[in-house]
């Protein structure tokens, strides 16, 4: 028996540079075999042996539940995919999915977990978006699907900065920030990101959420407070960070209108971090989040928490994609750790006032 | 029983008029006696025995149909693009040969190199199956079956309409009746003179196989914690009848299950690697593989029935002679 097999989803719309990361990713000499996953069959410029073409074949299963829509030419490829195994050599390190920019990102994560062939053999590992700087606010403005692409992934790659100023990138950021605070953005020019920051992310693994800290999310780069982590992916030696916008205005509302292009950014899709300092009664906090799935799972892209309940010593992790939602005890808290809860829910139309009282009223 | 290992998965077995043919996850074709063809650049996707009933026809990942036999190779037809062939089924009794790669169903005559019809769908065809006098062929697809002619060249296909993706298809021996496997852990089937349906369901898992066997008047499937048995008996099929379960076990599910439908024997291969034979009209369950191990990844009989082939995920493989 071998391992699952991880699987990368990248995202982003035409343009972004999904090519030149790809091949960056297959042509990097680390030893490893990729098979990859294609909307456009025959499409050129893949630099690799193996690569597939998939028809984007969206369906819901007949129990009517959204959660089951999934993508059956996934489910074909990937069982394809699984006849090349040998015994106990997998075929491959990983599987990269390349989706188009028109692509609704939930029913491809959702394959990986509704469709029982393709969940005994492989593991969704991170979804990550591709943007580029220079024509992401337009595309967020007019597309739906870019708009839930930034919102689904865990992770946004913001290339082409070297097209844009400073400040539009600051304000880029910003909006990609609003749209998805889970999400660690890298910096990038013509792609140039280091594989780790793409491959065997696990975002989808409880084990792995280690910590959400919705209250002190690092600000974006160039703002007041940002911190320049292994997240910012920039070139440290040759772009000034231009922190001298000491007076910025940090209203936390957060309803500024001097967006790049003069514009309200206040998109449909949001995320919504939520904590609480005493800790939680896990049999009415899991009551509410299934309600919550329930009732609004469609409008809903990711979840991601880390609970502290009330008589355990050990962390409640869970993460959720639209209805489907994973969580159990993970690793106990240390002796010195803060015991705290928090939560971010991304998604659309989502009634924050709400959210929050019902997260709260759980407290034990 | 002979044993064989091999350093890839095995994805298909085929009987072939002269023994087992073993198509494998790395392109190549073994044959019972040793026998080795190595013709396709990745995976056997699907493979049946050549309608001549000399060797096996497969189609792979590499977008080619080959026709193996023991001494030779030669491709039959490409896909467009080289497009995947995903499903492939022929006819002994009509000579044809037809295969799915996306949405294109592709018919060839084994006997007329020059003979060829490809046919369109609108969404990606899963399965292929030919009616048993062989100048039907019946597609599985999302939404439903299709229904073709072999040989003519404009048609529009009648179509089976069922809400669902449909991964599968089959005949049933009388050539009334066209049955699916579907996403959703169940069976559907139609009657094909009024078009009425079947739902055939209660599995806990996905139906990767079904084979019909005594005349036609049993259809056994997997996807059960035993080999599910529907009846095909009259005019009505399995409608309003119940289906019957043999060797139930709880701690396994039926993977796969292969017989032939002028013979009354039934064999599975389960995902705990064992493999049984079984008379549905007598008693107990005769174990072909008792120890346990990798799923049972492929499985047939041969047409006589005298014979039984499994493979499991490992590349390990076994031929019993009843």
């Amino acid at each position: 028996m071998t391992d699952k097999i991880p699987v990368t989803v990248l995202t982003g719309y035409l343009g972004a540079g999904k090519t030149t990361l790809l091949n960056r990713i297959l042509t990097e000499d680390h030893g490893k075999r990729y098979a990859v996953i294609v909307n456009e069959f025959g499409e050129i410029g893949i630099d690799n042996d193996l690569v597939v073409g998939a028809d984007e074949d969206v369906f819901e299963m007949n129990n009517g539940c959204v959660c089951c829509t999934v993508r059956g030419d996934l489910i074909r490829v990937v069982a394809g995919l699984m006849k090349r195994q040998r015994p106990g050599k997998p075929a491959f390190d990983a599987i990269i999915v390349e989706t188009t920019g028109l692509a609704d990102p939930g029913p491809v994560a959702q394959t990986f977990f509704v469709d029982e062939d393709v969940k005994a053999k492989t593991q969704l590992d991170s979804v990550t978006a591709l943007v580029d700087a220079k024509h992401v606010m337009a595309r967020l403005d007019d597309s739906k699907e870019a708009r839930e692409q930034v919102a689904f992934a865990d992770r946004i790659i913001l290339n082409k900065t070297d097209l844009v100023s400073e400040a539009e990138l600051v304000e880029v950021e910003r909006r990609l920030r609003k749209l998805n605070p889970l999400a660690p953005i890298t910096r990038a020019k013509r792609a140039n990101v280091p594989l780790d920051q793409v491959l065997g992310l696990g975002g989808f693994d409880l084990g792995r959420i280690l910590d959400i800290n919705p209250e002190f999310a690092n600000p974006a780069h160039g703002e007041v407070g940002h911190v320049h982590d292994e997240h910012c992916g920039h070139d440290h030696h040759d772009h000034d960070h231009g922190h001298d916008h000491a007076h910025h205005d940090h209203d936390h509302a957060h309803d500024h209108s001097h967006g790049a292009r003069g514009h309200a950014h206040e998109d449909d899709i949001k995320g919504i971090s939520l904590s609480l300092d005493r800790p939680m009664d896990g049999t009415r906090f899991t009551a509410w989040l299934d309600r919550l799935l329930g009732e609004q799972g469609q409008n809903i892209l990711r979840a991601k928490g880390i609970i502290d309940v009330s008589g355990e010593d050990r962390r409640l992790v869970f993460q959720a994609v639209h209805m489907i939602l994973e969580g159990d005890l993970q690793r106990e808290w240390g002796p010195n750790e803060r015991r705290w809860s928090r939560a971010v829910f991304i998604g659309r139309d989502l009634d924050e006032a709400a959210l929050k009282a019902g997260f709260e009223s759980c407290a034990a | 029983m002979k044993s064989f290992s091999y350093d890839a998965q095995i994805t298909a077995i085929v009987f072939d008029a002269e023994g087992a043919v073993f198509a494998l996850g790395d392109g190549s074709v073994r044959f019972e006696d040793g026998a080795f063809s190595a013709a396709h650049d990745g995976a056997i996707l699907c493979a049946v025995a050549h309608p001549s009933g000399n060797g096996v026809v497969t189609g792979g990942d590499d977008g080619r149909l080959i026709w193996h036999r023991r001494t030779d190779a030669g491709v039959l037809a490409t896909s467009a693009n080289g497009q995947w062939i995903d499903a492939v089924d022929a006819s002994a009794e009509s000579g044809m040969i037809a295969f799915s790669a996306g949405k294109t169903l592709t018919v060839l005559d084994a006997k007329d190199a020059g003979f060829r019809r490809d046919f369109q769908h609108e969404r990606t065809v899963s399965g292929v199956a030919f009616e048993p006098k062989g100048r039907r062929i019946a597609t599985s697809t999302y939404g439903g079956a299709a229904l073709w002619f072999a040989r003519i060249a404009e048609q529009k296909p009648t179509f089976l309409k069922w809400a669902g993706s449909h991964t599968a298809v089959t005949f049933s021996p009388d050539g009334a009746f066209v049955v699916t496997a579907m996403q959703d852990s169940q069976l559907h089937g139609w009657r094909l003179k009024d078009q009425k349906n079947m739902r055939m369901g209660g599995y806990p898992s996905k139906v990767r196989a079904f084979s019909f066997l005594s005349n036609g008047q049993l259809l056994a499937t997997s996807g059960a914690q035993g080999a599910v048995l529907w009846p095909f008996v009259g005019a009505n099929g399995p409608m309003g009848r119940e289906a019957t379960e043999i060797g139930f076990d709880e701690g396994s599910l039926v993977a796969l299950v292969a017989s032939q439908p002028k013979h009354g024997l039934l064999a599975a291969g389960l995902s705990d690697g064992r493999v049984w034979l079984a008379d549905p009209a007598g008693q107990g369950l005769n174990f072909l593989k008792v120890d346990r191990g990798a799923p049972i990844t492929a499985l047939a009989m041969s047409t006589d029935a005298t014979r039984v082939a499994w493979a499991d995920e490992d590349g390990k493989a076994g031929v019993s002679t009843l």
